[in-house]
């Protein structure tokens, strides 16, 4: 067993949690800077669209496993932020600063729909989340030359000095950076008052509001920062794909987003990679399984939704730690072996919680 | 000097009066408590003043101010605490992060600052962990600090609370049956707590109680409530001894 002997209050605030971790975590960071040189190309995409997944993840678990906070609609933000990214570019702005504006726009478009629908919870959140998604991509779709309308356009690619955004590891160490840059900001603002109020808001708002936070401003502050993170990875997302239109970014990528965030882990930095590896590597599990199904099942349309939605009621009923939490539990198993107790992670009674304000 | 006062207020949900032209004035420095049977209204009587619910009728003053329309996030701003009749803590959270949560109203730094994590949210960090240390020793949470909520038994969840409620540092501190679902050795400390608190930090108090002894042995005076109106205010004993009181309780 590994035990942690603090001297110092700082040990507690720091972003690993020992010396061990670090050094895990610097040695994933040199094999990810190595991986573009020694991978070959299609892998470097695949990486990278999981980083870009991984960006879009951190987005909404900032809202819905650090605040509480559901939405059904947050491919509209990935898709607010792809397209301002791209309409910039045409109008001139070159590459790193319209991305930053792309995010900029699509947090402050979750501001105006966050400041409309935090006054509502639960459900109505994500029904109203859904509905601004739907009007977003029927808008898109209407805009004619100015957004490609339904037939979409391309996507400018950039050179610099030589060097191509669309390199592939150009493009694979762009979307390494902005993550880890998205990861350090989350994780920094995490274990500052402002992280600790979102997650008070979570945990309960009615001693949130008891100990003096203001629900509907942090409760809003966190959409903005949700949508505008995930305008980011939108933006991303353009010049992996190279041509945007509509569908681009439907309600099954909204789905596909919740799946990461609940499958990964609520409320867990790590359950935003667990959960961004679990939804890229699904559709090529199911591709693979396809083929071993009688004709009727493989060829319906609508299988590959079918088998997401399903892994996410599965999880919201028998793992709702997510990945994250089974591989906790795993890890502690082995630490304390043999002295593991299956109830160490049972739920406790909660005393007596009334809905009331007792 | 008064500290809060409550003027005739009154809140009635559908048709039942729960609270009914209540009216008390709770000095610097007392220790105020509210007793009455089942379902007398107490509880309302805690969420008006921490502004859970709107006052139907009547007024709240706190330091002279009139605080019967401020927003209830602001409450704690003022200096109003409180703990909750069964416990409502920030489950998946550490006891102390429960503690810096209310510690950091204080804060004065902003979101940009804290996203790169400058220098003087660190300073701030140390600072609240400081303060936060400070109440873990008062009450005894040493072993705790790093306990999941959810994994922690009632009585120091109710630990917990004080603990939080004392974290924002405020004036007024309500608190809601305190010793409920607590065993004699904790009501035991957690008389001498409250004591401590009232004595030592001065801060004032208004506690609904329901065990007796304890009542007695902390409160200066106590109001007793039945059906949503006041039956008597005065010293414990002259509380306990009216006769209104012991039919309320005894029944007719
Ligand atoms: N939010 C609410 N909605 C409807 N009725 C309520 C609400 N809050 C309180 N009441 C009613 O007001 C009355 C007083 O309730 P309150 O909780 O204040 O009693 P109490 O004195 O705290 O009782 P106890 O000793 O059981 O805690 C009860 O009849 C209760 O049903
Ligand atoms: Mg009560």
């Amino acid at each position: 067993m590994l035990f942690v002997f603090k001297t110092a209050y700082e040990q507690d605030f720091g972003l690993f949690k020992h010396a061990i971790q670090r050094n895990c975590y610097l040695v994933l960071l040199v094999l990810l800077v190595v991986a573009p040189f020694v991978l070959e190309r299609f892998y470097i995409g695949e990486l990278s669209e999981l980083f870009i997944w991984c960006i879009a993840g951190t987005g909404l678990m900032l809202l819905v496993g650090y605040t509480g906070l559901v939405s059904l609609g947050h491919a509209a933000f990935m898709a607010l932020g792809a397209y301002t990214n791209v309409i910039l570019n045409k109008y001139g702005v070159p590459f790193p600063i319209s991305i930053i504006l792309a995010a900029f726009f699509s947090g402050a478009c979750g501001l105006v729909i966050g400041v409309a629908a935090l006054r509502m919870t639960g459900i109505y959140l994500a029904v109203a989340t859904l509905a601004f998604a739907y009007i977003v991509e029927k808008f898109i779709g209407q805009g004619g030359s100015f957004t490609g309308g339904h037939r979409g356009f391309r996507v400018e690619n950039f050179e610099y000095f030589g060097v191509y955004l669309n390199d592939p590891v150009v493009f694979y160490i762009i979307c390494l950076i902005t993550l880890l840059v998205t990861l350090w900001l989350l994780g920094n603002l995490l274990r500052s008052p402002t992280g600790r109020a979102f997650v008070a808001i979570r945990d309960s708002e009615i001693s949130a509001q008891a100990m003096g936070i203001d629900l509907v401003r942090y409760k809003t502050l966190s959409f903005a920062l949700s949508a505008g993170i995930t305008g980011m990875a939108g933006a991303l997302y353009a010049y992996k794909i190279g041509y945007l239109y509509p569908e681009t970014f439907t309600i099954f990528t909204s789905i596909k987003l919740l799946m990461l965030v609940v499958v990964g882990g609520l409320g867990s930095m790590h359950g935003i990679v667990f959960g961004a590896m679990f939804i890229s590597l699904l559709p090529q599990i199911i591709a693979l399984v396809r083929d071993l199904l009688p004709i009727w099942i493989s060829q319906r349309r609508g299988l590959e939704p079918f088998v997401f939605g399903s892994i996410l009621i599965a999880f919201l009923i028998f793992e709702p730690k997510g990945i994250y939490g089974r591989w906790v539990k795993i890890r502690l198993f082995f630490s304390q072996f043999p002295m593991y107790r299956k109830s160490t992670f049972k739920r406790q009674k909660s005393f007596l919680r009334t809905e009331r304000v007792h | 000097m008064t500290l809060l006062v409550a003027d005739s207020i009154s809140i009635s949900f559908g048709g039942v009066k729960a609270v009914n032209q209540v009216s008390f004035a709770v000095k610097q420095g007392e220790l105020f408590s509210i007793m009455g049977p089942n379902g007398a209204g107490k509880t309302t009587v805690l969420n008006l003043i921490s502004r859970f619910y709107d006052v139907d009728e009547g007024n709240l003053t706190f330091e002279g101010e009139d605080i019967t329309q401020v927003k209830t996030h602001q409450v704690a701003t003022k200096g109003i605490a409180r703990t909750f009749q069964n416990t409502e803590l920030f489950e998946h959270e550490t006891v102390l992060s429960n503690l810096l949560i209310a510690h950091q109203q204080h804060k004065n730094t902003g979101l940009f600052s804290e996203m790169f994590f400058l220098p003087k949210v660190k300073r701030q960090e140390l600072s609240f962990r400081r303060r936060a240390e400070d109440i873990i020793d008062l009450l005894d949470l040493q072993g705790y600090r790093d306990q999941m909520i959810s994994s922690l038994p009632f009585g120091i969840r109710k630990v917990t609370e004080l603990a939080r409620a004392l974290s924002l540092e405020p004036k007024l501190l309500l608190l809601d049956e305190p010793s409920s679902g607590l065993n004699p050795e904790e009501t035991e400390d957690l008389s001498f707590w409250i004591e401590d608190i009232k004595e030592e930090l001065g801060i004032t108090i208004i506690m609904v109680e329901h065990d007796m002894n304890l009542l007695s042995q902390v409160s200066d005076r106590v109001l007793v409530m039945a059906d949503g109106s006041e039956l008597t205010t005065g010293t414990p004993e002259e509380a306990t001894s009216h006769p209104d009181v012991i039919k309320a309780y005894l029944g007719d």
